[in-house]
């Protein structure tokens, strides 16, 4: 087990970065349509 | 009496006299920076005991004394004018600049004064303090001292209009004023150390450089903060 | 917005991918491969994310400062709002550059702080954000509040260049010099170098898209908060 995670070790950085920025990624979207959404409230 | 119609030198006098006569005659700062002295120093030497000291940590340990010793006493003289209201005043009467020099001129003495003590009372009392060039330790301190003063000035400006004493200070002042720590330690340890008056040159510059820069800054910025 | 968006979430993937996945070699015969660099070798790869968010960190600042400037002259509370949120996110970028620094001390060096010259400027810069909002919190008033925390920006922006260009030329430092040194000219192997001013533009251009949306935020809050007076 321990072998395993020292040989792919790149491969595990890696899946694990995409994945964060994956996450902060849509994470943001989401928050820029929601704030969107305020601010047209707002206007009417 | 301050006018408006004074220039701007007899201003700056005028405001620095007012402020020294006021702490000479309440004397509150002077007795309280004294007792800092006495206790740190006391303190350092219990726990020194007889151990040898390299001198890094002396130079180090001085500047530490010095810039506490600033946070204890250089924001007085903006604060004392808030809160014995005396401050609507002196903003109806003159123009903001020379009021600023004025109180910093007031700091820097005070500090140079209080450099000098801290710096004889030190060497006097801690074993293995030994400087190899008097000239580069008078010049380091002299630079030290007047930068920590400057930055100390504006920033105590600063925190009387925030009506937050105390912790704030400290706070607001140390990241401003570490580079210009970290290299007069540096200066002052090769002072100990090199005989050479100029060994330090580089060190110097520095300083000079983080004097004039924190000058000028302030200059600019005063006016902002003394209009309220 | 929505391709600005969608670009820099595939160019920041793509630098990601690149920055771990190309092998280090000791000879370079393809396009894709970096030297090694002794004494580094795979850690080598964290360069293109620490020294971007240190970059950012400061870029906050810079802008913080501008906006500082501006809000001084113009009374503008608009200014302050930019200028505070840039502060903020600068805090953050620059909290994100001390962790992934010390984790790279730890595994260089053996410790996870050194007191370094750079080392120590990012802590400064750290510190200075931290005095920033603590001024900003000790003060009620909108624009005594604004007005303050713009002067210390300033003369916090006026003593960095100390700490970030000064000391590191004059006190020996244990951070590598290939980027920036003093003879001016550029040592280092051209791919590691395409793959880091990408990372350099990629997380800029982040760093903006967040700034953008914390101040669309701000500017909502204090709308609702000084409307609902």
């Amino acid at each position: 087990m321990y072998d395993f995670l020292q040989n792919n070790s790149l491969y595990l950085v890696l899946g694990i970065s995409l994945l964060g920025w994956a996450g902060i990624f849509s994470y943001l979207v989401r928050l820029g349509a929601r704030i969107r959404h305020l601010e047209k409230q707002d206007k009417q | 009496m301050i006018m408006k119609s004074d220039g701007f030198i007899r201003i700056t006098a005028a405001v620095f006299r007012k402020d020294t006569s006021s702490e000479l005659r309440t004397r509150y700062a002077l007795n309280a920076l004294f007792l800092f002295t006495v206790t740190t120093l006391s303190i350092i030497l219990f726990s020194f005991q007889s151990a040898t000291v390299p001198v890094q940590v002396h130079a180090g340990l001085l500047w530490v004394l010095i810039f506490f010793a600033a946070m204890s006493g250089l924001s007085r003289t903006f604060i004392t004018e808030e809160d014995r209201g005396t401050i609507l005043l002196l903003k109806l009467s003159t123009i903001s600049t020379p009021v600023f020099y004025g109180k910093l001129l007031f700091n820097v003495l005070l500090l140079l004064a209080l450099t000098a003590i801290l710096t004889i009372l030190y060497s006097l009392v801690l074993p293995g303090f030994a400087v190899m060039s008097m000239t580069s330790f008078c010049i380091s301190l002299f630079l030290g001292t007047v930068g920590l003063a400057s930055a100390s000035t504006i920033i105590g400006a600063l925190i009387a209009k925030a009506n937050a004493r105390g912790t704030l200070y400290p706070v607001l002042s140390f990241p401003i004023v570490l580079p210009l720590l970290l290299t007069v330690i540096r200066a002052t340890t090769i002072a100990m150390e090199d005989p050479a008056w100029d060994a330090a040159m580089d060190e110097y510059r520095v300083l000079v450089s983080y004097i004039v820069a924190i000058n000028a800054a302030s200059y600019l910025v005063f006016e902002y903060i003394w209009k309220d | 917005m929505k391709a600005f968006q969608a670009i820099l979430g595939v160019w920041l993937s793509a630098v990601i991918f690149c920055a771990l996945m190309f092998p280090i070699v000791g000879e370079i015969t393809r396009w894709y491969e970096f030297p090694v660099i002794p004494g580094l070798e795979q850690k080598a790869r964290i360069l293109f994310f620490h020294v971007p968010l240190a970059w950012t960190s400061v870029v906050g600042f810079v802008v913080s400062v501008f906006y500082a400037i501006r809000y001084l002259r113009s009374k503008q509370i608009d200014d302050d709002i930019k200028s505070s949120s840039a502060a903020g996110l600068g805090l953050l970028f620059c909290a994100l550059t001390t962790l992934t620094g010390s984790i790279w001390a730890k595994f260089s060096w053996g410790s996870f702080w050194n007191w370094d010259p750079r080392e120590t400027s990012i802590f400064v810069l750290l510190l200075i954000y931290g005095a920033y909002f603590a001024l900003r919190s000790a003060v009620q008033e909108d624009d005594k509040k604004a007005t303050l925390a713009a002067v210390y920006a300033i003369i916090a922006g006026v003593t960095m260049p100390f700490l970030m260009f000064v000391m590191p030329r004059i006190i020996e430092s244990l951070h590598p010099d290939p980027i920036i040194n003093t003879r001016g000219k550029v040592s280092i192997n051209s791919t590691m170098l395409v793959v880091f001013f990408s990372s350099l533009a990629g997380f800029t251009a982040l760093y903006f898209w967040i700034y953008s949306l914390k101040l669309r935020v701000a500017r909502l809050e204090f709308k609702r908060s000084s409307a609902g007076e």
